[in-house]
């Protein structure tokens, strides 16, 4: 075993080492991890582990970078959010499902066997069920055991396709069968299955039905990692499935009819961190239609979109925790002014929301952009249009209601600035970042 | 092929039996020995599969089986049912009528789903057509449509033990049996229950709730 994949192991372990600190300086400790997290990541796309145990693509190494960055920023965010908040579970305890929860979305990521990354999307389920309900209640108890059921359901199905892959190759080597050229009916079934499978977790429609409930219910820093790198984890694994025989009529219309019900639900939404939920079931199923078209143009955007997403919905559910701080409600009818009382959370919930729903400079923008001329360029002129049109629609929805909350009457509350809402300013700022970064690059390149 | 036909297919057949068994009651502490019983056939299948392939992995499944789902699952939910738990049933539902539904749905989706993708696999353990994957796909179906169809949480438990069953039982006629699929059913149930008997604590009937809609 070399150092590279001694530093993956780290990479994994590390965050679920945590627990030696369960008794007192949880929070502090987790934080410091998390922090180290993002060393370790940045250590890894310079040494990369040899393929083996591990495969750790350039691919994977962005969404490395996705779990570490997203993870640090909802750990510290976690701390000053905890405070005075009245849980079910110890805050010590939060932190170490919390840390658990990374652990098996690295484990996922680096994995080179379907069966350990099967497991480890099976994990993350059953360590972030507990996350959910923090703040238990009515709502948030039904939220996690819709999320358990379903998402376990899902993910059991997912399983069939894991053994047709093992019956059609004989091996679930990630590096050995992606690269086979396997072909057949059976392959075409496990990939198909896989869709429907591991799809729960992403929020592929029509079995998305937990993800709004799980997102709104659960504590902001929960559900940043959820939309943030929960999904996005999931989605990789799908696509390391779908490499190995890619169907993009399939998977481009089941991407391209959740982008439209995503749009449908977004239009009818009432409440602020609900609406978030299906914003990312619409970028989830942008980037699933970019992987779908299987183009480097096409690649290269649903990469970009994920990784400006991240940060942007964390952004964005980051603001709106300091908005459910401040006013006690879940409605979009009933938070006013937020611009004028609580100007830094209102700065940060404009720029997270325009990014999210693609308004430059944010990454999402290109990222939009370049999927949309690999659609024109490969000939997917009916997926083309039905998704633009979906697309226009969404931002229009999101920014509308984001509108209302921020531009009416002032309610009378005063902002206390703490680090929570700097923790979102910086998370809202990210994506524009990472848009430029993108713009930079490709001038550099030609 | 003697055993296939004598044994085996007599067992899944059982296998079936408990499962609608358990779509048909309404009483909790039914459904839960219905699954109890069920897991316990499918971990004899498991030890016949070792008998016939001399494979030691079927053995460790057929005891992580017993030990999983039809003791340990059997017992925290029991235990979660209280003193009364002869009576504890779901209230407000019609099972004759959910009976039906549930063979309807799964003749169609069976057939559907069994003559066009699995009516031409070849098995790589046994020596039999791909008839005797029917088995697995049904209960996979009646697993789903039993958490589909009820709102307790103790049945919805019951149907993904069901549907967990159903696979371990289509992975082992399909295919020569890695130690994941033993890893894989160990944590998926042990966690299901784990989780979910938390969960049963304070929440035994799902409804509507009006934040969580749209």
């Amino acid at each position: 075993m070399n150092l590279s994949e001694i530093m993956v192991i780290v990479l994994i372990v590390l965050p679920s080492s945590s627990f030696v600190f369960l008794r007192r300086g949880m929070a502090t400790a987790s934080a410091v991890i998390a922090s180290v997290e993002v060393g370790v990541a940045s250590w890894i796309y310079f040494f990369p582990p040899p393929v083996g145990i591990f495969y750790v693509t350039p691919l994977t190494w962005i969404f490395i970078l996705m779990v570490s960055s997203v993870y640090l920023l909802a750990t510290i965010y976690s701390i000053r959010y905890m405070e005075g908040l009245k849980v079910w579970i110890s805050p010590s305890h939060y932190y170490l499902m919390l840390n658990l929860f990374t652990s098996a979305m690295l484990f996922s990521l680096v994995i080179n066997d379907y069966g350990l990354m099967w497991v480890g999307i099976e994990s993350t389920t059953v360590l972030s069920a507990l996350l959910i309900v923090l703040e238990k209640n009515e709502n948030t108890l039904e939220a996690t055991w819709r999320y358990i059921i379903l998402v376990s359901a899902g993910v059991a199905f997912a399983f069939i396709s894991i053994i047709l892959i093992y019956y059609t190759t004989g091996s679930l080597s990630v590096s050995v069968d992606t690269g086979a050229g396997a072909t057949g009916r059976y392959v075409s079934l496990a990939v198909g299955i896989a869709l429907l499978g591991f799809g729960t977790k992403v929020g592929v429609f029509p079995v998305h039905t937990w993800l709004p409930d799980a997102h709104s219910e659960a504590p902001p820093a929960v559900s940043a990692m959820f939309s943030g790198v929960l999904l996005p984890v999931a989605l990789y694994v799908l696509y390391r499935i779908y490499e190995i025989q890619p169907m993009p009529y399939l998977y481009g219309s089941v991407a391209v009819l959740s982008i439209v019900f995503s749009a449908i639900f977004l239009g009818n939404q009432k409440r602020y961190k609900r609406m978030f939920a299906y914003s990312t079931m619409e970028n989830m199923n942008l980037a699933l239609l970019g992987f779908a078209i299987h183009t480097d143009i096409s690649i290269a955007g649903a990469i970009l979109l994920l990784l400006a997403h991240s940060y942007g919905k964390a952004g964005a559910f980051f603001s709106s925790g300091s908005i459910l701080k401040h006013t006690g409600s879940h409605k979009i009818g009933r938070v006013n002014g937020v611009f004028r009382d609580l100007p830094m959370t209102g700065t940060s919930l404009l720029l997270s929301s325009l990014a999210v729903t693609g308004a430059p400079p944010s990454g999402v923008f290109f990222a939009e952009i370049l999927i949309f001329m690999a659609l024109v360029t490969r000939g997917y002129y009916i997926f083309f249009v039905i998704t633009i049109i979906s697309v226009f629609l969404s931002f229009v929805s999101i920014n509308y209601n984001v509108g209302r909350m921020l531009f009416s009457d002032s309610s009378g509350i005063r902002e206390r600035r703490s680090p929570l809402t700097y923790i979102s300013l910086i998370s809202s700022i990210m994506p524009s970042l990472v848009g430029i970064l993108f713009l930079v690059g490709y001038y550099a390149m030609f | 092929m003697m055993l296939v036909n004598e044994v085996i297919i007599p067992l899944s057949t059982a296998i079936l039996i408990t499962a609608f068994y358990v779509q048909g009651q309404a009483f909790i502490s039914s459904m839960i020995r219905g699954q109890a019983f069920q897991s316990v056939l499918l971990a004899i299948i498991s030890l016949i599969m070792g008998y016939l392939t001399g494979s030691y992995d079927y053995l460790a499944l057929a005891v992580l089986i017993i030990l999983m789902r039809a003791f340990l699952v059997t017992y925290l939910l029991e235990r979660k049912m209280g003193e009364e738990k002869s009576q504890v049933q779901e209230s407000r539902v019609n099972v004759a009528y959910l009976f039906l539904l549930s063979l309807i749905f799964i003749v169609i989706s069976v057939f559907i789903v069994y003559s066009i993708s699995f009516s031409h696999i070849g098995l790589r353990t046994i020596e039999a057509g791909p008839d005797v994957l029917v088995f697995p796909i049904t209960l996979f179906f009646q697993g789903l449509f039993l958490i589909g169809s009820r709102r307790n949480t103790f049945a919805q438990i019951i149907g993904y033990v069901e549907e967990e069953n159903a696979i371990v039982l289509l992975a082992v006629f399909l295919i020569p049996i890695p130690f994941l699929v033993e890893a894989s059913a160990f944590l998926d149930v042990l966690a299901l229950v784990v989780i979910s008997s938390l969960v049963v604590e304070v929440k035994q009937d799902h409804t509507r709730i009006e934040e969580l809609r749209g």
